[in-house]
């Protein structure tokens, strides 16, 4: 074990000290060029915005929060239902896969405003457009995992007599575990862009909403503080996602874990 | 009984096809396969005796991959009768286990959970065939690795997995679709001995697919050339080799006789 976490910190060394180096960078040129910190503040500046703030920043980062992780639970739960039909139903796998998978195309933040006349600028439309926008990778990538169930694996569950029940929970749900796991990466990060799109056209409460407000307001230490708390809340959802894979994929090792289907 | 069917079975095809069961396990009359307009097989026939351990001879594509997938009742025949204990095949069947090319092992299951895996599927209580799992297991000489994921194991490893896997629900025939011949040559060998051995420790009827002429000398009692498409039986060749077998066998004329017959047949088949 020690000898794994010294691995973990000899990897993430690089990252973290190229990180902290341009952050030193940013401080110093700020200061040096003496650029204003309406246009760019320094790094301190933005830290210390966080501390004075807290209380500001939180009241506005729950809301995001939950409907993020609201509307991520109802795309994953709905996407691996979809994606079961689309394994199973062979009207849903023609008519309705190919559609799915075209609509992809379409921008769906664009739709966010469409939202705001349909369900009003409370929480329904944040909620909404956060499940539709992680709906369809959740949905692709969980059906894509279902549906790559080797050949020969089918043939042989088939000759100890193995029934539909036992082939889906036995074979297939594990089989698209890797899958489902890679789309919920994916769509962890969608459903925050969706909530804060959302909030950016019309609320009165957010990290999307008080990043708008402290914008017109000229208030940049406190829009760069919203984003940098935002940006470390998907970063920990993200996180957890990732250690749940690798507890529920244990059979992959971690090199290849991602391989199985990225986008 | 056992005894009886064995001492048969050395008699040599010609003494068994003329009785009429019950030593029989497997009887294939007279069976065709057509995908559509295209004949994969014509007038298939013959007898498995009970403990018999059969091969199937011939070049990749012939058919005889499908002909065993039609035995262990994955695929439809055309025409003709397939029966196992007397019984028509209409679908896969618990008496039968079967060894793919490919180990096919769960990746997310550990050896054990693979070996039992058959069990799970025929709703059977697994606490008691987990005695008979590590002792599979331990014939084929992997028990330590019974708590190991697949990927933690070699290609021959696997196999000999998926061999457990295949006996674990006792059937009483065992068919085996090229199970060798995606390892190396040296693994092959040892494999081909070790199968032997536990055959010869469950006597189980084996119906082996093979395209490698040395390996079905080494392993039968009886060997069934098959032709080219319209696939077809060329040749029937009773294996008299005393048993136990060894590699060591493979260098004497005995058995070098009639791998120079096999030989002459395929070759015979193609020329037609």
């Amino acid at each position: 074990m020690p000898a794994r976490l010294r691995e973990y910190a000899t990897e993430l060394a690089w990252p973290v000290g190229i990180s902290l180096a341009m952050l030193g960078m940013w401080e110093l040129a700020v200061r040096e060029l003496g650029i204003r910190s309406i246009i760019l503040p320094p790094p301190s500046e933005i830290a210390e915005a966080i501390i004075a703030r807290h209380d500001l920043l939180l009241t506005h980062l729950w809301p995001s929060l939950y409907l993020t992780v609201l509307g991520f639970a109802l795309s994953v739960v709905g996407g691996v239902l979809v994606a079961v039909l689309i394994t199973y139903s062979t009207i849903v796998r023609k008519g309705f896969y190919p559609v799915i998978i075209v609509s992809q195309v379409i921008p769906k933040i664009s739709i966010a405003p469409l939202f705001i006349v349909w369900f009003g600028t409370g929480t329904m439309s944040g909620l909404l457009l956060a499940f539709l926008v992680a709906f369809f990778p959740m949905t692709i990538n969980a059906a894509m995992g279902f549906q790559a169930v080797d050949e020969d694996i089918h043939r042989m569950a088939r000759t100890f007599m193995g029934t539909r029940w036992q082939i889906f929970w036995k074979i297939r749900m594990p089989n698209a575990l890797p899958y489902i796991f890679a789309g919920m990466k994916i769509s962890i990060t969608l459903a925050i862009i969706g909530v804060i799109v959302s909030e950016f056209v019309a609320s009165q409460e957010g990290i999307g909403y008080l990043i708008k407000l402290a914008g017109g307001l000229l208030d940049t230490p406190l829009m760069m503080a919203a984003i940098t708390v935002l940006s470390i809340s998907g970063l920990a959802l993200y996180g957890m996602i990732a250690a749940l894979e690798g507890r529920a994929v244990y059979w992959q090792s971690p090199n290849d874990i991602g391989g199985a289907a990225g986008g | 009984m056992r005894a009886a069917a064995l001492s048969e079975a050395s008699l040599g095809p010609a003494a068994r096809t003329t009785d009429d069961q019950p030593s029989s396990v497997l009887r294939i009359k007279a069976v065709r396969k057509l995908y559509r307009d295209l004949e994969a097989i014509r007038n298939v026939s013959f007898d498995v005796a009970d403990g018999e351990f059969l091969s199937l001879l011939g070049p990749s594509g012939c058919g005889k991959s499908t002909l065993l997938m039609m035995v262990a009742g994955l695929i439809d025949s055309t025409e003709g009768e397939i029966a196992v204990n007397g019984k028509a095949v209409a679908g896969p069947r618990r008496e039968v286990g079967v060894v793919f090319q490919q180990p096919v092992l769960l990746p997310w299951r550990k050896v054990l959970d693979n070996v039992l895996f058959p069990i799970e599927l025929l709703k059977l209580p697994r606490s008691q065939y987990e005695k008979r799992a590590m002792d599979l297991l331990a014939m084929a000489k992997i028990e330590d690795f019974a708590h190991h994921l697949p990927r933690q194991l070699s290609g021959g490893m696997r196999q000999r997995v998926s061999i457990c896997r295949a006996l674990i629900h006792d059937p009483r025939i065992l068919l085996m679709d090229e199970p060798f011949s995606a390892l190396d040559a040296l693994t092959r060998d040892e494999m081909g001995v070790e199968l032997l051995r536990i055959w010869q420790a469950n006597r189980k009827t084996v119906i082996f697919v093979t395209h490698s002429i040395r390996e079905a000398v080494l392993l039968s009692d009886r060997v069934l050339v098959m032709g080219r498409r319209p696939s077809t039986i060329v040749e029937e060749l009773a294996i008299d080799l005393p048993r136990p077998r060894h590699i060591g066998m493979t260098e004497d004329e005995s058995f070098n006789r009639f791998v120079r017959t096999l030989r002459k047949a395929i070759e015979a088949s193609h020329a037609s």
